[in-house]
């Protein structure tokens, strides 16, 4: 607060008022990191089950239906969370205007980046089994 | 960018050591010390050796005797003594809380160190600069807001529904549970921080209040709710023993109510 | 001296405090349509109103019969026959629409079964005239002052009135025909000097319960209004009447309401007795505070104090059990827990009567309107200035107040005052220019306090204060010992102007501030121990050993006192008002005073 701002105390307090949103963003964190939990756990269990075997009987392991379908939804919500997640990190440590936005975009730019690929990959194994 | 360096003149340096001879219980109080007269030089800290014989129990009672008998610059706010009127809210040996209910005693061995309110701009020494505290809760329209019209004796209210403003209603607005939270010292610009939102909350489930919804509204947005993320630093710093945190958390449940 | 630059503010009305009384007159001025705006030294929730814990008296009759009459009644008796009857009709009929516009305003009481405001007991409030014991405290727990305070600064920001906060009030400007015209003060943020103009002002300072040297009053409670007036040439009336609560805690003086009592507490001395019962056989505990203060004073003096030296008394709450502790008196156990290390569900709380509130102050009229002697007008009117709270002495408490008016003396006269300004003033009324000589003085003193480079710390001097009216102003009191202390409180009156001011800076000079106060603090001393030494009976609070008993026919008046520069004080008399305002209510005679 500079000598120079002559704003009301109330004025700066009220800023530009309530966005009318927020509750999506926050739910969608918590909804995605309940999946995550679920999904990670299965995950896990999966590539712990493709090691020492060998590489054809992996591939035929992804491309199962079930299997190709929970790992797309893994990387999409993988993808998703942490999107979230470093949105909020941004928000809340960086405050030059610019570059809050700019970094915000790169992020989410990333994220569909990432999730196309992982996504594309697995359609690749399946639909070549 | 965010700023991982201190802003000039705000690196804090020792300052003047006043002893105490021939004291039969010596305790060292090392205390911020800024004036603003001296707007060029750096705040410091200054020690002070209190004989704790003849003082009383709070921390409060030893700044009172500094400020009475060793050095009546040191400036700090302070009123009710008892722990009602929040003014002489500080931080001791590192957690924000009211020097007229601390005990010494209860502070580990060592000197006790105390500063300002943190991430507060300082108008002087112990006094910080709560303008934009305040007006954040100006900001929420703390007051009933009804649109029926009053009865002719009281609204009717039932103990149940009393109850709910427990752990609400004893807020003192002392600030202690604000600026222990670095979500608030990141963002208190925007961000309504734990003491506002507590209050806010305590409007929302008032039985009598009618105006729910937009108060609701009113908070739904990104910076002014939802940069909590419950560090909980707020419900274990209240001097009051109150939980802002869990009144946040009931602001979100509600948000959600009414969407589903 | 020094030339200060001096802002200037024009307002309708100016509040001086925001206490419970300054923030319900600043508001209600608001809402009339006034340009008001409100000075104090301390952030509106931190004045001292906040600490009130038992609740406000109202004769709602949610547990039980009441009658705002017998309301009056006790007031009356409480009082001792000091009280002016017609504001005491006036309180006790308003008070039951303000307690409902409080409950309007979201103040969160205690509820009943049935969804009302819940009542407790408190001391001297009764039935039938004496008969019976009455449920009128309207109470939030034991927080209700903490409760109101906060709800009447959040109606003040709903009704967008104007706040200078930590600003000093330093003096009262008057021009020459004696109309009070504005206040000066220093704004303890920048330290620049504001002027504010108004066609009134208001003064709800509070008490100057630290002119004592253990009191349950905030250290802000420094009597900054009643200093004003003083200083401004006018009388101040019955300060010989201080209060002592009978329970702040032994030691640390921090408040233990009479609520606790109002639940079923009760006082034991060494030997476990309850001695209340030998004091006040009816209404015992709940007998009103002046009898227990004295009674437990008595049983100390007699050698049946508690405690390692015999010198204070047991509050016992355990039999009450934990539940309706944490429900009703939760504040009580977490300060007996901090201050005196008591778990109070387990043991009593040690306890001694400690000072708590001024009966007396700036005399008013009912309306708030600040009242002299002059000539044989007994109730003539200072224009343009008020004062409400406990910085004024209506008088509705007489010479003792009941536990639960004093809340209520704050809304009641808060509105009144926002009330009678309506009717008086006109809003933007153009204010005629101030004689150039008048702030002066004013000046003169500020300066010279600003620059003070005695030899004696501010510290020193009210430290020696308030020793003196501890030991030669306490419970009971003599001649000889008062005596003996106009001689001291005199010689620490003068010794001020030797006082040394450490701080230079301007900003936030808490050092200037708690001199300023001081002065305040020493001149009221003085007219305390004073009125005490010239008043030669036995009456409520003022308890005289060689006077032990009450006396009507030379008495029954009250003492305006005048204190100039140098520290003499002079004195004249008002007569009791004894007559009410409608006839729904009749005079209470003077008879003796058994609880």
């Amino acid at each position: 607060m500079s000598a120079q701002d002559f704003r009301h105390p109330l004025k700066r307090a009220r800023g530009l008022g309530s966005a009318q949103s927020g509750l999506g963003y926050w739910w969608s964190q918590r909804v995605t990191a309940a999946v995550l939990v679920v999904l990670g756990l299965w995950f896990v269990a999966m590539v712990l089950s493709l090691l020492h075997i060998d590489f054809a009987t992996a591939r035929a392991m992804v491309a199962k239906p079930w299997n190709a379908l929970f790992l797309i939804l893994f990387v999409v919500t993988a993808f998703w969370h942490v999107t979230l997640g470093l949105h909020v990190v941004i928000e809340d440590y960086v405050h030059t205007r610019w570059r809050e936005v700019v970094l915000r975009m790169v992020v989410t730019f990333l994220a569909v980046l990432g999730a196309l690929a992982g996504v594309l990959a697995v359609l690749r194994i399946v639909l070549r089994a | 960018m965010a700023e991982f360096s201190l802003p000039k003149n705000s690196r804090v340096r020792q300052g003047r050591h006043f002893p105490a001879l021939d004291a039969k219980k010596p305790r060292t109080f090392r205390v911020y010390r800024w004036n603003p007269d001296d707007a060029q030089s750096n705040p410091r800290i200054d020690s002070y050796e209190v004989d704790l014989t003849g003082c009383g129990p709070m921390v409060l009672d030893a700044l009172l005797k500094i400020k009475n008998e060793i050095d009546p610059t040191l400036t700090l706010r302070r009123s009710c003594r008892e722990g009602i009127c929040g003014s002489c809210a500080m931080n001791i040996d590192g957690t924000n809380t009211l020097a007229c209910i601390c005990a010494i005693d209860k502070i580990a061995t060592g000197d006790v160190k105390i500063y300002p309110l943190p991430h507060m701009p300082v108008v002087k020494d112990l006094v910080p600069d709560l303008t934009h505290f305040y007006a954040q809760f100006a900001s929420i329209k703390p007051w009933l807001r009804t649109q029926s019209t009053a009865p002719d004796t009281e609204r009717l209210q039932s103990p149940e529904d009393r109850k709910k403003l427990d752990g609400l209603y004893e807020c003192i607005l002392c600030a202690c549970c604000s600026t222990s939270c670095p979500s608030y010292w990141w963002n208190g610009d925007r961000y309504l921080g734990p003491a506002i939102l507590l209050q806010a909350y305590r409007w929302i489930v008032d039985s009598r209040d009618e105006d729910t919804g937009a108060r609701l509204d009113d908070l739904e947005d990104p910076f002014k709710l939802y940069r909590c993320h419950t560090i909980m630093n707020c419900a274990r710093t209240c001097p009051k023993g109150l939980n802002p945190a869990r009144a946040i958390a009931e602001i979100k449940k509600l948000m959600m109510a009414r969407r589903f | 001296m020094e030339s200060y630059k001096i802002e200037q503010h024009k307002f309708d009305v100016i509040v001086v405090g925001a206490g419970g009384a300054g923030l319900r007159a600043t508001f209600g001025l608001a809402e009339k349509g006034l340009k008001v705006a409100c000075v104090t030294k301390v952030f509106p929730t931190r004045s001292h109103t906040v600490a009130a814990q038992g609740g406000i008296a109202a004769a709602l009759g949610n547990m039980g019969e009441d009658d705002w009459r017998f309301h009056f009644y006790d007031t009356v008796k409480g009082g001792d026959w000091l009280g002016d009857q017609d504001a005491i009709e006036y309180m006790c009929r308003e008070a039951i629409p303000s307690i409902y516009e409080l409950d309007h305003y979201g103040v969160p009481f205690s509820r009943t079964g049935e969804g009302r405001i819940y009542q407790r007991p408190f001391g001297g409030m009764t039935t039938h005239y004496g008969k019976g014991t009455a449920q009128r405290t309207c109470a939030a727990a034991d927080r209700t002052g903490h409760a109101m305070l906060h709800t009447l600064y959040q109606q003040a920001l709903a009704h967008d009135a104007s706040f200078f906060v930590e600003y000093f009030a330093i003096d009262l400007i008057f021009d020459d025909e004696g109309s009070c015209r504005g206040v000066l003060a220093l704004d303890m943020s920048e330290g620049g000097l504001h002027l504010f103009r108004a066609q009134a002002v208001v003064l709800a300072t509070g008490g100057y319960g630290r002119a004592y040297f253990s009191a349950t009053s905030a250290h802000t409670c420094t009597g900054d209004g009643g200093g004003m007036v003083l200083r401004a040439g006018l009388a101040l009336q019955d300060l010989e009447f201080v209060q002592f609560h009978p329970t702040g805690i032994y030691g640390a003086g921090c408040l233990i309401t009479e609520g606790v009592r109002g639940e079923g507490g009760y006082l034991t001395n060494a030997d476990g007795e309850r001695f209340m019962e030998r004091y006040a056989p009816s209404a015992k505990d709940l007998a009103s505070r002046d009898v227990v203060s004295r009674a437990i004073t008595i049983e100390i003096r007699e050698g049946r104090g508690v405690g390692e030296h015999k010198d204070h008394a047991f509050l016992n709450l355990m039999h009450l059990g934990p539940e309706v502790i944490h429900e009703r008196l939760p504040g009580i156990a977490e300060s007996a827990r901090i201050f005196a290390g008591v778990d109070v569900t387990r043991e009593p709380i040690p306890i001694l009567p400690t000072v708590h509130y001024n009966m007396g102050g700036i005399p008013t009229n009912y309306h708030g309107e600040v009242v002299q002697k002059k000539g044989n007008d007994v109730d003539a009117v200072v224009p343009g200035l008020f004062a409400i709270g406990e910085a004024a002495c209506v008088s509705v408490h007489g010479g003792n107040r009941l536990g639960s008016n004093s809340l209520l003396d704050l809304v009641v006269f808060g509105r009144a005052v926002a009330n009678r300004c309506a009717e008086l003033i006109k809003p933007g009324m153009t204010q005629r220019d101030l004689p150039s000589h008048a702030l002066d003085k004013a000046l003169e003193r500020f300066d010279g306090l600003r620059h003070a480079d005695g030899e004696l710390p501010t510290a020193k001097i009210r430290l020696d204060m308030q020793r003196i009216m501890q030991s030669d102003a306490a419970v009971f009191r003599t001649g000889g010992t008062l005596k003996e202390g106009c001689a001291r409180i005199d010689a620490a009156h003068a010794s001020f102007k030797d006082v040394h001011v450490s701080d230079r800076s301007l900003v936030w000079n808490s050092d200037l501030i708690e001199t300023l106060e001081l002065a305040n603090l020493l001149d009221q001393a003085v007219g305390t121990m004073y009125s005490a030494e010239q008043r030669t009976e036995s009456r409520g609070a003022h308890a005289r050993e060689d006077f032990p008993e009450r006396d009507d026919a030379l008495w029954m008046q009250h003492t305006l006192v005048k204190v100039d520069e140098q520290g003499t004080p002079s004195f004249d008399y008002r007569p009791v008002h004894m007559f009410t305002l409608t006839d729904e209510v009749e005079v209470v005679p003077p008879k003796k005073r058994v609880y």
